[in-house]
């Protein structure tokens, strides 16, 4: 009854959410209490299969759902579920808002909640994403290959990391994109990004963006680079009004959106 | 009607004198005590034979021409998930277990199938780590196998068909079970999984010929029995101690070889303060009794989830002049240990990879641990990591050089702990890990050649990362191994040097290839993510 009372008040004061039916965008997302609960549902629940931080140990990494184009309402359904076959199991015992406080909390994990005010100017910060970033980005379609493709990355990356990455306060590579220069036997070096290798082999994208394997006893040498391909751009590159733009910008990528015409 | 009669019995007088030249024998046990024939005609038990040594006789794929290998044939299982198992060939037929418990009967000379066994699985399964199994056991014309739903199961062997059905224990209570069964006289010999579920684990035998249990050995003793005390309190009831990968047995000692899984909740120390026996342990039993004759624990207290499942491997060595009976192991605790199987001391214990929870085993035979390394709510780095210097994956045994090989893991982890609440059925660990990398302490694999009698490296193959696949060797000097990155390798068993390389599309994880011969011709089996693909030289 106790159990029932705490419950009730909690959804009162929890506000948007109705148990009626699932909504299709998670009603706690930034709320700092369900996180904080989020938090011990995942680390009992979770964090035994995918890990402390969520980057897999027996199960997968699924820091990168939502910006693998899960949703809130599809990620709810999975939890509450199960998947089939797998070892994902049911959760029956798991109620709506428990499950959407762990899904608060793992969003935490891919990007950070935090309520943010919008600032910048996206028109402007759209001029210099084109000027500095879509040699090697792309957006809806258009622009370069060798970096990873942004149409999704305000959805999966926090202001904070934005900020970071843009002025090169974080290194470290996305798998698929760790920087590479191979050279072969014969011929001039080829610089580019890996998107693959084991013992015998390593597949590239070069700078020219052709993708192309090689056998490792055909090169002279493959060197991995320790910094990434993509540069830092401090404020003698980027002003501090200009950063607040473009990263107003990146906000608004939420997602492939095939209405844009590039 | 006629017409029809006349062929009929043509063929049935056909039939009759085949069988008077090809008599169908049943399996027996002394086929299976003989282990791996010189013929190649069969691989009929887990590891080849009782000593789980997975060393073939036979020499006609050589380092010389390996190179040369062709593929016979590839089956593909067309269910979800992949092979962990080891197929059984008897009679030009082979016998494989697959995931979600279907199982086959193919012919080894076409890959084609022959019958086809899907086991109907409750949708509410809580196996951990993968819904897969290891493979069959055989006697007399029966197969036997686990289920995930913590049965065992006789199968026809003509017909894939039901014959018994025993329950282990209820599923819903949190038992699996995924080891591939030994026969043993006339018994079958079993564990339970189930070791993140809080269970209390077991070694059952079964009557082949009935499915009647004849024994269990419970892995947790109850109140009274020595090494209660070392588990506080009510731990003992949900303490795991799984058993889910084959052991060995002496026939000479009539002893079975079990290693036994880790203590649940995996992580907590508080809530089962003391060893917790015969958790993370070896256990010998009498194989008519199942009484414990000895035990010796590698891991007391284990806070790591570093279950001992690994495969035990028997052989007689002479060792400082003396004839011994050893017991190999490779721990996921990151050491080796050569143990004296007669009564279970220690002869030699030493590292395989970076151990930073223990350098050395005393003399007592315990490990001399390292502070800092209890799990708790802020984390705390230990090597190896969850997975282990080793895990499941068969190691091998070449007794002409007197070599144990394994496939081995430098990896690291930060492992985190909280008290966790039990719950019937439901996950019991207290904990989990988080991968830790740094450029001191880099993860990768290698393939070790190790001299059983010092701990010696011999030679080392290095993996990009760490391997999964099982081993096979072979007396003409090779031995197959994979990568992790879907590679079958064969390498020179002797120097460690690479000699022929296939990209299978999947790694065998905790497979290992088999080999036998067929129509003359040896054949090198291998399971590999959803397929079985038989390889040979040409013709």
């Amino acid at each position: 009854m106790r159990t029932l009372r705490v419950a009730a008040l909690w959804l009162v004061c929890a506000g948007a959410w109705t148990p009626a039916q699932t909504p299709t965008k998670n009603p706690l997302e930034g709320d700092q209490a369900a996180i904080r609960s989020g938090m011990g549902l995942f680390r009992a629940r979770c964090a035994d299969c995918h890990g402390m931080d969520a980057h897999g140990v027996r199960g997968p990494d699924i820091t990168q759902v939502w910006a693998s184009g899960r949703t809130d309402e599809g990620l709810f359904t999975t939890i509450k579920n199960g998947i089939a076959g797998t070892e994902m199991p049911p959760q029956p015992r798991l109620f709506d808002h428990e499950t959407w406080q762990i899904l608060a909390y793992l969003r935490t994990l891919a990007a950070s909640s935090k309520p943010e005010t919008p600032r910048g100017n996206a028109e402007n910060g759209h001029k210099i994403y084109q000027a500095n970033c879509v040699g090697c980005h792309r957006v809806n379609g258009a622009g370069g290959r060798l970096g990873p493709d942004l149409s999704r990355i305000g959805a999966a990356r926090s202001r904070e990391v934005l900020e970071l990455r843009i002025r090169g306060g974080v290194e470290g590579f996305l798998p698929g994109y760790e920087p590479v220069t191979i050279t072969p036997q014969s011929g001039a070096a080829v610089v580019g990004v890996k998107k693959n290798e084991d013992l015998f082999s390593v597949q590239i994208m070069d700078a020219r963006e052709r993708i192309q394997g090689y056998d490792k006893s055909s090169l002279k040498e493959l060197q991995n680079n320790p910094r990434s391909a993509m540069p830092a751009f401090g404020s003698n590159r980027i002003s501090e009004s200009d950063l607040n733009d473009l990263i107003r910008y990146l906000q608004t990528l939420r997602g492939f959106d095939p209405s844009v015409v590039q | 009607m006629t017409r029809l009669a006349i062929p009929l019995v043509i063929l049935g007088t056909a039939l009759l004198s085949a069988q008077q030249t090809t008599p169908p024998a049943l399996v027996t046990t002394q086929e299976i005590a003989e282990g791996l024939p010189r013929d190649g005609s069969r691989w009929i038990t887990f590891g080849g034979s009782y000593t789980n040594q997975r060393h073939s006789p036979l020499t006609q794929i050589t380092p010389a021409n390996v190179k040369g290998l062709v593929p016979q044939w590839t089956f593909q299982t067309a269910t979800l998930g992949n092979f962990e198992t080891t197929p059984l060939l008897r009679d030009n037929i082979l016998y494989v277990t697959g995931p979600q418990n279907v199982a086959w009967a193919l012919d080894a000379r076409t890959g084609r199938q022959i019958w086809r066994y899907r086991r109907e699985l409750p949708p509410d399964l809580t196996a951990c780590c993968g819904l897969v199994n290891r493979g069959f056991a055989m006697l007399g014309d029966k197969l036997f196998m686990v289920t995930l739903d913590a049965h065992l199961l006789a199968l026809d062997m003509r017909t894939g068909n039901i014959v018994w059905d025993a329950t282990l224990e209820q599923y819903k209570n949190g038992y699996a079970a995924t080891i591939a069964p030994i026969v043993v006289k006339d018994k079958v010999i079993v564990g339970a999984a189930g070791g993140e579920f809080g269970i209390r684990g077991f070694i059952d035998a079964y009557e082949a010929n009935t499915g009647k249990r004849a024994w269990r050995f419970y892995t947790i003793p109850a109140p009274g029995e020595p090494g209660n005390d070392t588990w506080a309190g009510d731990s003992w009831k949900t303490g795991g101690a799984s058993v889910w990968v084959t052991g060995a047995y002496d026939p000479d000692l009539n002893l079975l070889y079990y290693g036994i899984g880790n203590p649940g909740p995996d992580y907590h120390s508080e809530s089962r303060l003391g060893d917790n026996l015969y958790a993370a342990s070896l256990v010998a039993l009498d194989a008519d009794t199942g009484k414990l004759r000895w035990h010796y624990q590698f891991t007391p207290h284990d806070v790591h989830d570093w279950d001992a499942t690994e495969v035990p491997i028997l052989a007689d060595l002479t060792i400082s002049g003396q004839p011994r009976k050893v017991l190999m192991f490779a721990n996921r605790n990151g050491f080796y240990y050569t143990l004296d199987r007669t009564n279970g001391r220690i002869i030699m214990a030493k590292p395989f990879v970076q151990t930073t929870w223990a350098k050395e085993i005393g003399k007592d035979g315990r490990p001399m641990t390292e502070p800092g390394h209890t799990p708790d709510e802020t984390g705390e780095i230990t090597c190896p990591d969850i997975t282990g210097g080793t895990n499941f994956w068969p190691p091998t045994f070449d007794p002409s050089t007197r070599t144990f090989f394994v496939n081995a893991r430098e990896a690291c982890m930060t492992f985190y702990s909280w008290k966790p609440d039990y719950k019937a059925g439901e996950r019991f660990t207290g904990g989990a890990g988080q991968r830790y990398t740094s450029t001191t302490m880099p993860v990768y694999g290698a393939l070790r050649a190790i001299d059983p009698t010092t701990g010696e490296r011999k030679w080392e193959f290095k993996y990009l990362r760490p391997s999964t696949a099982g081993l096979l060797t072979t007396a003409s000097g090779l031995i197959f191994s994979g990568d992790n990155d879907g590679y079958l390798l064969a390498l020179d068993s002797r120097s460690g040097s690479l000699l022929w390389r296939y990209q299978m599309g999947a790694n065998l994880h905790g497979t290992s290839a088999i080999t036998y011969m067929i129509d003359g011709r040896q054949h090198v089996l291998v399971p590999a993510g959803t397929t079985l693909t038989a390889w040979a030289l040409p013709q």
